[in-house]
């Protein structure tokens, strides 16, 4: 049995026209077994950048706590928000200093990317346990429900998609995806993310 | 001991007739019958099922090397698993309930599957393990039944049914065969279930529940049987027990289907979603889901 | 070690099974069944061919498409065109869908102990002229469905269409339905966006697409009409027919 799915677990998030979504399920199992339908893996780093951590729930909780410090540090010593391009190097370092003794996690970062003339630029990315970052112009996916993620998500998505429409997309693949994963489900969370606000939607999906 | 392996081991006297056969020419595989008027009969067209064999030492470790998923998660075939069946016999008959769910790995590779297999009007069996081994076998105890009637002008008994099937199993012992069923009817001893597995377990009993999810249906079960059980209070039983095993076990799920075993015959009751019956219930009476119960009133808000 | 020597007893492994990628893909309507497959094969990085097609018509209303190992799945056709030749004979018509399904279940549970490494669709036209897919385990268990994908890119494509063919997840709209059968264009342009998707993310996925379209007796073609190239396999009108539609896909 493989370690990451011991606890099962999905996220993606996808790029819209001036917002991003970023999606989780909520089951958190013991191999086979459902333990619990409100796990959330999906962190707010700052009112615009968001993480998923899905993977082993105990370095969910580890890596939770460990980006939470990082960032206050960043913070307390560069006197601003860290925008989600930043966040995902401080990710993918923290991730690689564990190069021989990972952390059994592959995050999801969305957000919103501060431009240099003062609007707001979509951002996705993801890496794998040990910290190689994906920067997608499209959708990235996470989780024992990967590969569904993919097909479903390459079928539905299309460029600048606006915050409802892009929100529905993310649902619909979230929900169908799980729904064909033994390891993913029991209900999903979409956070929508634009520039001055974010929308969190709790999902009813199928309880089996 | 085991004429199976006999027949097909490489060395000793039935390898050599085997051998003999080849250097004639004489081909085992195709037969006269096969093209005649019994040309749809695949395999069965000998009267009896036959079977090729890898020519190897040992088949069995063959087909374990190449089709175990538990064993080598990477191995190429994959046979479809997971599972939750039921049944029990109670005052008015047999209640059998089962999933409709098959994984291979952590892919749903079907969610609608039926795993009641309808042997005859008056038998039913039902499918856990390998979802080939069952069908094809049950189907092939349906055919046993109906020459069974023919010959004795009588239908045959649920105990007959069953050891047929139970000795075929055993037969094929430690050749890879996998199913766990039980075989569930009426016959003139009145309502009857038999387990039965390819190890060559064969149990008569009043409740039994196989697969993955049999733990999780059997708290539910054994909480609620008694004997005396009404009709409807034996299904919502049933459908309750599969309902818990669907929820909380992760190869068990999708739709739950119900049949009801009587003096007259089997009755398929229905089909349900596990989500439909999580949220809303059957006919929309109440969710059995515990968020659904709890609504509003949890340790987080205790108040309201 | 197998050095060449014979001075120890050396033992080697039976290992007659490779996986030749692809995908096959079937969707069956109310009157009308479409079977497709991509027509790339490989073996392991490398691809063999370009053109190795997977779908094959069996009877003027049954197609069966193979894939896993591309040499079982060939025998296996092949076998089985043998014994519909014979039942022909035997019978002077046509095995029915439903009673070819059970045929190859049997001819595959034949081989329970030393399998094809074969997964099958069926598809084709019921006796009472509805749409079937039937689809099967490498053993021989069987199940009639209304859609099925199978092979390599079976975990991304199918999700994509229990949303787009059984709506699953999707809520009609007040006082509306969903409907139980879509019309056949559309079908046909949800298996091109399915092939599309998949040789977008699956490597042993792309190159060729060859769909196959049958149609039940009586059925106008007029919907075919407007498709590029479909081309008709089926000799005689008054019957069930059967079309082919190529498509190219990504070739990289």
């Amino acid at each position: 049995m493989s370690i990451m799915e011991l606890n099962g677990g999905s996220v993606i998030a996808m790029v819209g026209k001036d917002c991003v979504a970023i999606a989780s399920d909520l089951r958190l199992g013991n191999q086979s077994l459902g333990i619990s339908s409100n796990f959330e893996k999906i962190f707010a780093m700052t009112d615009r950048v968001y993480v998923g951590l899905p993977g082993l729930a105990t370095d969910v909780l580890t890596l939770r706590e460990q980006f939470r410090y990082r960032l206050n540090m960043y913070t307390i010593k560069e006197e601003r928000e860290i925008e989600p391009e930043t966040f995902v190097h401080l990710v993918s370092s923290a991730l690689y200093e564990r190069r021989f003794g990972p952390y059994f996690i592959e995050p999801v970062v969305a957000g919103m990317q501060k431009q240099p003339n003062g609007s707001f630029k979509p951002f996705i990315a993801a890496t794998d346990l040990i910290g190689c970052i994906n920067f997608a112009k499209d959708f990235v996916v996470a989780g024992t429900a990967s590969t569904k993620l993919f097909g479903v998500a390459e079928g539905l998505w299309e460029p600048d998609l606006e915050p409802e429409d892009l929100f529905e997309t993310i649902a619909q693949t979230m929900l169908n995806s799980v729904d064909r994963d033994a390891f993913s489900g029991w209900g999903a969370v979409v956070h929508v993310i634009t520039k001055d606000k974010v929308i969190k939607r709790t999902l009813k999906g199928r309880m089996d | 001991m085991n004429t199976f392996a006999e027949r097909f081991s490489v060395s000793g006297s039935a390898a050599e007739i085997r051998r003999a056969k080849e250097v004639i020419g004489e081909d085992d595989d195709f037969t006269g019958v096969m093209w005649g008027s019994a040309g749809g009969f695949g395999n069965l067209s000998k009267g009896v099922p036959t079977f090729s064999v890898p020519s190897v030492p040992d088949p069995t470790d063959f087909l374990r090397l190449h089709t175990d998923d538990h064993a080598d998660p990477s191995c190429k075939i994959k046979i479809k698993h997971g599972t939750t069946t039921l049944a029990f016999r109670f005052q008015g008959g047999v209640i059998v309930a089962v999933d409709s769910r098959a994984t291979a790995g952590s892919y749903v590779a079907s969610g609608t599957v039926k795993k009641v297999i309808e042997i005859n009007p008056y038998l039913l069996g039902t499918m856990a393990g390998g979802a080939a081994d069952c069908q094809y076998w049950e189907t092939y105890l349906g055919i046993e039944c109906r020459l069974h009637e023919l010959r004795n002008r009588e239908r045959i008994s649920v105990a007959a049914a069953s050891k047929y099937l139970s000795n075929l199993v055993y037969s094929y012992k430690g050749m890879g065969l996998s199913m766990g069923t039980m075989i569930c009817g009426w016959d003139k001893t009145g309502p009857a279930i038999f387990y039965v597995d390819s190890d060559g377990t064969r149990l008569k009993g009043d409740l039994f529940s196989v697969g993955s999810g049999s733990t999780f249906a059997y708290g539910v079960l054994d909480q609620g049987y008694r004997w005396d059980l009404t009709d409807e209070e034996a299904q919502e039983l049933g459908r309750r027990s599969i309902y818990a095993a669907g929820h909380r076990d992760a190869f068990s799920g999708n739709t739950i289907n119900l049949y009801h075993v009587k003096q007259d015959g089997w009755k398929f009751i229905g089909n349900y979603d596990v989500s439909e019956m999580h949220y809303n219930g059957p006919g929309g009476t109440g969710g059995y889901g515990y968020g659904v119960r709890v609504e509003g009133r949890t340790s987080a808000n205790p108040a309201s | 070690m197998p050095d060449g020597s014979y001075a120890h007893p050396q033992q080697r492994q039976f290992n007659p099974y490779t996986e030749n990628g692809g995908t096959i893909l079937a969707i069956a309507g109310a009157d009308f069944t479409v079977i497709a497959g991509d027509t790339r094969q490989s073996e392991g990085y490398s691809i063999q061919t370009r053109y190795a097609p997977k779908v094959f018509r069996l009877t003027d209303r049954a197609v069966l498409a193979v894939n896993g190992f591309a040499a079982d799945g060939n025998m296996f056709v092949k076998t089985v065109k043998q014994r519909l030749e014979w039942y022909r004979h035997a019978h002077a018509k046509d095995m029915p869908l439903r009673a070819i399904a059970r045929l190859i279940q049997t001819m595959l549970y034949a081989r329970r102990f030393f399998p094809y490494y074969v997964y099958n669709i069926l598809g084709g036209i019921e006796e009472d002229g509805s749409g079937a897919v039937y689809s099967f385990d490498p053993v021989g268990s069987y199940e009639r469905e209304a859609c099925r994908a199978a092979g390599a890119a079976q975990s991304l494509v199918q999700p994509f269409l229990d949303n787009q063919i059984y709506f699953r997840n999707q809520t009609p709209a007040p006082g509306t339905s969903h409907p139980t059968h879509l019309p056949l264009p559309d079908v046909l342009a949800i298996v091109i966006d399915s092939f599309t998707s998949a040789t977008e993310r699956h490597i042993e996925v792309g190159d060729g697409l060859e769909m196959y379209v049958v149609l039940a007796k009586g059925r106008s073609t007029q919907e075919l009409a407007s498709i590029r190239g479909a081309q008709e396999l089926t000799p005689k009108e008054g019957g069930d027919r059967i079309f082919v539609i190529r498509r190219e896909l990504k070739k990289d």
